[in-house]
């Protein structure tokens, strides 16, 4: 309930705010939007395994956002960002996959 | 929960993906849950989690709203290209219009003034008799059509119509005792070059496609056999038993080519004639 709050605001906050992304910034955005939906998604599903801690959530998806955008701009440093990236998105789609069948076990008992 | 030494056997031993699919979610959930199990989170760790989602929210709205804006921005961009491209295309072929309009004005005054004076009569006649052979007027007469395209099926060059053969046929009739000659409605002129520019032949710099019509003025009834009586003739019928390019050629009784489009000297210039 308190997250789906949080969530709201947020939203509301960028529909009002409309942050301008700084050009150096604008390659890493949609890589970090995927990290923070692999944290979100394991978030969920601990929560429904009954083992959710607000410090861990916070501390997961602090660190996944940072390294998967470290991630890219090593990569766009060295000349292999866009291979990189797809490696990053290879993971955590793998991990949201696997994360999103575990809820649905958990709501439908299927 | 397995030991950390136990996990790296697990590691080395499984697939990579199989090792992703399997460890989906975060130990450390599993581990502070083990570690103190039923304690309650304080109020500074609900607050940054709501702090947190927050900024997903925002992240992620960011990310669409900029994504979109991209799209719409590369949208717009292309929208101007081709809309430049269209103006400047019209602008050109209005300077075109207007070039053509220029020209003819110029004949006419030429002709105007020529008419009027008493001795420009015969300087007229002369004027209109050599722009029929120079190109630089319309012209019409008897004569004979050919047309000549690739073997049907073409694949290489060696069963196209170049611009070699092109060249063949044109000189051919000039020898076979043509008047005036046109190939696809570009007259052509002592200045015209028949060239290969890629995949089209240019006449006058423009370029042409297959199949092309050549009309050429002459006598009707000599043209043909002394076309075939000289040697690109002869080549050309070779190349159309040979090779199986396509030559057709008609008589016509009334036959119009058009006048060259242009007629510019690069290099000579008139002397001026001295009064006499």
């Amino acid at each position: 309930m308190i997250a789906a709050i949080g969530l709201v605001v947020g939203i509301i906050l960028g529909l009002l705010l409309t942050p301008d992304v700084p050009q150096w910034l604008e390659p890493y955005l949609p890589i970090a939007v995927v990290a923070a939906l692999d944290a979100v998604f394991g978030a969920l599903r601990a929560f429904l395994d009954g083992i959710f801690n607000d410090k861990v959530f916070v501390i997961s998806f602090v660190s996944n956002v940072v390294i998967a955008a470290l991630i890219v701009f090593l990569g766009d440093k060295l000349g292999v960002g866009a291979q990189l990236s797809t490696g990053v998105v290879v993971v955590l789609g793998i991990r949201i996959f696997s994360n999103v069948a575990a809820i649905r076990r958990h709501i439908f008992h299927a | 929960m397995s030991s950390p030494a136990e996990e790296q056997q697990e590691r080395i031993s499984v697939g990579l993906i199989e090792y992703l699919s399997r460890h989906t979610l975060d130990e450390d959930y599993a581990r502070v849950a083990r570690n103190r199990p039923g304690r309650r989170s304080s109020w500074l760790a609900t607050g940054a989690m709501l702090a947190t989602l927050a900024l997903f929210g925002v992240l992620v709205f960011t990310a669409a709203s900029q994504t979109t804006r991209n799209a719409s921005t590369a949208e717009r961009d292309r929208a101007t290209l081709i809309d430049q491209v269209n103006a400047r295309r019209a602008s050109v072929q209005e300077r075109n219009d207007r070039v053509r309009a220029l020209r003819r004005e110029n004949d006419q005054i030429d002709t105007d003034l020529l008419a009027g004076r008493q001795s420009g009569s015969s300087v007229f006649a002369r004027v209109q008799r050599l722009s029929v052979l120079t190109g630089a007027g319309k012209v019409r007469g008897q004569g004979v059509r050919v047309v000549v395209d690739d073997a049907p099926n073409a694949t290489s060059d060696r069963n196209k119509v170049l611009d070699s053969d092109l060249q063949k046929l044109v000189n051919g009739l000039w020898e076979a005792g043509a008047e005036a000659i046109s190939i696809n409605g570009q007259r052509l002129t002592n200045l015209s070059a028949i060239r290969q520019a890629g995949q089209a032949i240019n006449v006058n710099y423009r370029p042409l496609t297959a199949p092309y019509t050549v009309l050429a003025l002459g006598n009707m009834n000599t043209l043909p056999s002394r076309f075939a009586e000289t040697t690109h003739g002869a080549t050309w019928f070779d190349l159309q038993q040979q090779v199986g390019l396509r030559f057709d050629m008609k008589t016509d009784r009334t036959l119009v080519l058009p006048a060259a489009d242009q007629l510019s000297l690069r290099y000579a210039t008139r002397l001026k004639e001295e009064p006499r």
